[in-house]
């Protein structure tokens, strides 16, 4: 069954990335660039690149913030990409006035290495059985802590470990780039798709 | 471990991938799309495409080529040529560009960085420096090399990332395409200098080069007549990097 997946593209997106990846992942696809069309979907992509504060004021001043919090109250499965994944989170160092969408507990915070952005490939090392362990490409310079209460994974720079990828309920985000992840990130995303397809067949 | 990056560059010119040395006497070297996602499958960790013409001729980098590479591309895009305003950061994007690439237009105004920044994130935005030997030291040249600035690409490295960028890509021009190794003194300067991510480009000749710049303290080292001209892979690289003591991405 052919599962119609929207993306958030609110101005700052690369949201052809994600596009045609998922798209090679086997889903249809639509851009959601007001509140309205959140509805219309079965899954819901907040993908990444982007500063978290712009993001943030872009949810609100759209509507899109509360339109993605219903639909997640409503069972809709969503994944959160780069700071996509931050915004599930409550808020961050990047933009300390603004908020995230708070699924996630705890808050996301500067990397602590000599050199930032963590930029390029590197582990993800699962903690919990959602995820396969492999190499996928970060391009980040924030990231919540290891031990925050949705961690699935984890990911090591230098001598910082931060969160790599989280899950509660319907909700998962991931600190990396699926789109840009090679073998490794197609798979997670075909993974996504099916399980957004078996999460209506209940 | 964050792994060390072995980088693909395609020079773009009408549709078509083309190399010289020291950014003159271009020859084509094939299409875009092919070459992308053949580096890709030799183990390549990143593309990077830079429409050399772009600033010269006063428009913005070709995105029907980019569309193309990003449609079945799935390893990192960065993109360069031709970005003058903010919202040609967002058009690079939206064609499928992951990171964008500023190179003249940065120096020229430098607030376009903190701009990109403020809007984009610096993980996004990666400063292009084209340097190259004076009789004192390094100085800047911009529009593909044709304009010498008199400015330290190293002061230039320095300032740009206080400002926003998240990336330093420093290219050698004397190096470009001369298959003589990288400038490592630029390389270790710049990497001292500052604490993003350092590419280094120019002067790639042959595995043990890589592994040279990666050593010396670039995050990622850059090649593009090495893997045209088919004298090695991104994975013949990577082989001699491991056996260097260097992690990278199997």
């Amino acid at each position: 069954m052919n599962r119609r997946v929207g993306i958030v593209a609110l101005g700052a997106a690369n949201r052809r990335s994600i596009d045609a990846a998922l798209q090679r992942a086997g889903a249809t696809t639509c851009f959601i660039e007001e509140s309205r069309t959140v509805a219309t979907c079965d899954a819901l992509v907040l993908p990444g690149v982007a500063n978290f504060g712009f993001i943030a004021g872009e949810l609100d001043r759209t509507g899109v913030r509360s339109a993605l919090l219903e639909a997640v109250g409503y069972g809709i499965p969503l994944l959160g990409i780069c700071v996509g994944f931050q915004l599930l989170f409550e808020d961050s160092e990047e933009a300390p006035k603004a908020k995230g969408l708070g699924v996630f507990r705890g808050g996301v915070r500067r990397l602590r290495t000599p050199r930032v952005p963590h930029m390029g490939w590197n582990r993800v090392e699962p903690t919990a059985s959602a995820l396969e362990a492999g190499w996928a490409y970060f391009a980040n310079a924030y990231a919540p802590d290891a031990d925050v209460r949705d961690a699935v994974a984890t990911t090591q720079d230098g001598v910082d470990r931060f969160a790599s990828a989280a899950a509660f309920r319907n909700v998962q985000g991931v600190q990396f780039h699926p789109e840009r992840s090679g073998d490794y990130g197609a798979q997670f995303l075909a993974a996504f798709v099916r399980s957004t397809a078996v999460a209506y067949a209940r | 471990m964050l792994a060390k990056r072995i980088i693909a560059c395609l020079d773009v010119r009408d549709g078509r991938v083309v190399k010289g040395k020291q950014f003159t006497g271009l020859r084509d070297a094939g299409d875009p799309v092919e070459l992308a996602l053949r580096y890709r499958d030799d183990g390549v960790d990143e593309i990077v495409v830079l429409d050399v013409s772009a600033t010269l001729e006063s428009r913005l980098a070709n995105r029907r080529t980019i569309e193309a590479i990003a449609a079945t591309l799935d390893v990192p895009l960065t993109v360069g040529g031709g970005v003058r305003e903010l919202d040609d950061v967002a058009r690079l994007l939206n064609a499928g560009a992951d990171k964008v690439a500023i190179n003249s237009a940065a120096l020229a105004r430098p607030r376009l960085l903190e701009e990109a920044a403020a809007r984009f994130g610096s993980q996004c935005i990666v400063i292009s420096i084209d340097a190259q030997r004076t009789d004192d030291g390094y100085a800047i040249a911009t529009h593909s090399a044709t304009r010498a600035q008199a400015r330290s690409p190293i002061s230039w490295a320095r300032e740009a990332v206080g400002i926003g960028a998240g990336e330093v890509l420093l290219t050698s021009i004397d190096r470009d395409g001369s298959r003589s190794g990288f400038d490592l003194e630029l390389v270790r300067s710049a990497c001292d200098a500052v604490s993003v991510p350092v590419v280094a480009s120019g002067g790639a000749s042959d595995a043990r080069s890589f592994a040279d710049a990666l050593r010396a303290g670039a995050d990622a080292a850059l090649g593009a007549s090495i893997f045209h001209n088919g004298e090695a892979t991104a994975n013949d690289v990577k082989a001699v990097c491991r056996d260097a003591g260097l992690t990278v991405r199997p």
